[in-house]
């Protein structure tokens, strides 16, 4: 049984991706599943995505715990998740980096597809969804299934659901990814410290769940300690403000879904604190003075 | 009047909250708790609020903060309100409902407390669909739009029921003000939000939040879509104040609602003659709100005495 776990942000097509790869299995007389993890996605927020190939039938039903491959659609999940882990040794991991794989740090010495995905996606597909993209890396990397079978399922799912023409630029992401793909070994330096948790005992917990604001080992907790939560890593593209064309009109400030535009009322001006910044344009598409404009974030 | 550069540098709902990008209930959320300060006390009811602004242990409230059920909203909020009072204190309770939760599963609540006159402040965020659950149709959900449970087949594309006429029902309750309210139109919303809070008695804002997921849309669009609701007449800017309706923002010239509705990946599929149908339904509304025909080349063209409610869908279920 050959096992993969997909790790993207909601948005990206990580589902779609586990089920593509999945019937592109089925198209060559395998038997395959997918499931996704069920949470409380957001777009943006990271997802889990689960396929499991085998020539014969499959039985198991659980997620995956000690994959055969990695899939990552976005390598600033690298910060906060340790998507290794339960990679078996000779586990194979793709991402969606810029770098070349001897440069990507797993924290173990693995072998890697590298792809600068979200590039191809954008010229191709003219949006940052790196799902099709991936598993054309994702045939290279293994070798378990052939591009061309890839492409039909490609062509059969997407142009099933969004139209014939979606479905043949998405096959051509794949081909031009699978063309693309850097094969190598990743570093294996950084130690992931998972990230620490509030856990008080039934004699700590306050009642009813009433929390106030707090401070623990494991960071700020209740009113207002979102505060420590970054979602840079949301972000495809960013915005950046032409100071002078700006004439402080403050529509974005005012805008801005986030807080990530904050104002210096002592210096009549405006900051964006990028730490906060999801991408998603409104600024520089409500802007009077057409000051502020939208820039690839992390090149 | 406050103006956006009077408003508080206070942010009373902190960055880092886990919304999608370009969320219109984020949006409104931010800028209604930025005019009310901090001595308000916030419910949420189930909805996509509660998710991106509460994960316990954190939040992103920096306002005293209530979550139980989905449908309660006027209960709690009345509960709330009268603990205060008990205690002597002067808070203004808030409650942040979606409109699944006031059109459909909150409505008898919100009902009881509207009849009750209660002092608390109601703010629906209306996206048009049941979207934290994964958008399911709700009564605030209009024609032909698509959703997981009124998708788009063959015979039968999109929604078949016209959006519910809320602004009414809460309206007949003669409560003290209902307001609806654009994000797009900012200082319209900075001031009846602040007039709301202000009025003692039950209060309804009725805000129109653009779901990004839900709408199928750009991120960036998010306050566009707005204004083009505004400009179509899908969405209509008034306010009821002791029964007295007012008008407070009327768009120039009348837009045909095909331009809004190709913004939206959720109205892509619909047909001409649905679109129509919709059109007349807008017309209707406009000719209601502010009192004279829409622009005759867009409302002319439509057959204009057929009631919306009876459709070619709803006679074959049942019957003329």
């Amino acid at each position: 049984m050959f096992e993969v776990r997909f790790h993207g942000r909601g948005g990206q097509g990580a589902v779609m991706a586990a089920q593509t790869l999945a019937e592109a299995a089925v198209i060559e007389g395998n038997y395959a599943v997918a499931f996704p993890f069920f949470g409380a996605e957001r777009r943006g927020a990271p997802v889990l995505a689960f396929t499991r190939i085998d020539n014969k039938k499959i039985y198991s039903k659980t997620q995956v715990y000690a994959p055969d491959c990695v899939v990552v659609l976005d390598d600033t999940l690298l910060d906060t998740i340790d998507v290794v882990a339960g990679l078996k040794p000779e586990g194979i991991v793709v991402i969606n980096s810029k770098d070349k794989p001897e440069d990507i740090d797993l924290g173990k010495e693995l072998r890697t597809g590298a792809i600068n995905a979200t590039s191809v996606a954008l010229e191709i597909l003219k949006a940052p969804i790196t799902n099709t993209t991936i598993l054309g890396a994702f045939a290279k990397a293994t070798g378990i299934i052939k591009i061309e079978s890839l492409e039909e399922a490609i062509k059969r799912r997407f142009g099933e659901k969004l139209g014939a023409l979606v479905g043949e630029r998405n096959a051509l992401a794949a081909r031009t990814a699978f063309e693309k793909t850097v094969i190598g070994k990743s570093k294996g330096i950084k130690k992931l410290e998972p990230r620490k948790q509030w856990l008080p005992t039934y004699q700590e917990l306050p009642v009813g769940g009433a929390l106030v604001e707090g401070k623990t080992d494991a960071g700020l907790i209740g009113p207002g300690s979102f505060i420590e939560n970054k979602v840079m890593g949301w972000a495809t593209f960013r915005p950046l403000r032409d100071k002078e064309k700006c004439t402080m009109c403050l529509l974005c400030w005012f805008y801005c879904p986030e807080g990530t535009i904050v104002r210096i009322s002592d210096r009549g001006d405006l900051m964006t604190n990028y730490d906060y910044c999801k991408g998603c344009g409104v600024c520089a598409n409500e802007c009077p003075v057409d000051a502020i404009k939208m820039v690839r974030a992390r090149v | 009047m406050i103006t956006i550069k009077e408003l508080s540098d206070d942010n009373l709902f902190t960055a880092g909250h886990t919304a999608c990008p370009g969320c219109g209930v984020a949006m409104s959320i931010r800028n209604a708790i930025r005019v009310l300060g901090k001595d308000a006390a916030v419910y949420v009811p189930a909805s996509c609020a509660v998710v991106f602004g509460t994960t316990f242990p954190y939040g992103a409230w920096k306002v005293p903060f209530f979550h139980t059920a989905f449908e309660n909203t006027g209960a709690c909020l009345t509960g709330m309100q009268a603990a205060f009072e008990k205690k002597g204190k002067q808070v203004i309770s808030v409650g942040f409902a979606g409109d699944g939760g006031t059109y459909d599963i909150g409505l008898q609540s919100m009902s009881g407390a509207a009849e009750r006159n209660e002092d608390v402040l109601y703010i629906c965020l209306d996206n048009e669909a049941y979207m934290n659950t994964g958008i399911q149709r709700s009564g605030g959900t209009p024609f032909g739009a698509w959703t997981t449970t009124t998708p788009v087949g063959t015979k039968i594309q999109g929604n078949r029921r016209f959006k519910k006429n809320l602004g009414d029902i809460v309206a007949a309750h003669e409560i003290p003000y209902y307001a609806t309210l654009s994000i797009g139109h900012p200082l319209d919303f900075i001031r009846k939000v602040e007039k709301a809070k202000n009025i003692r008695g039950f209060r309804f804002l009725h805000m129109f939040t653009p779901c990004i997921p839900g709408w199928k849309m750009d991120p960036a669009k998010t306050v566009e879509v707005t204004k083009r609701a505004v400009e179509s007449g899908m969405w209509t800017l008034y306010e009821v104040e002791n029964g007295e309706k007012k008008i407070t923002y009327k768009p120039g010239k009348m837009k045909s609602v095909k331009d809004y509705l190709m913004m939206q990946g959720r109205f892509r599929h619909m047909s001409e003659e649905d679109i129509k149908k919709l059109q007349m339904w807008v017309c209707r509304k406009w000719n209601l709100h502010y009192k004279e025909k829409g622009a005759p080349q867009i409302c002319e063209i439509a057959p204009p005495e057929e009631h919306h409610a009876v459709t070619e869908e709803h006679r074959e279920m049942h019957g003329p």
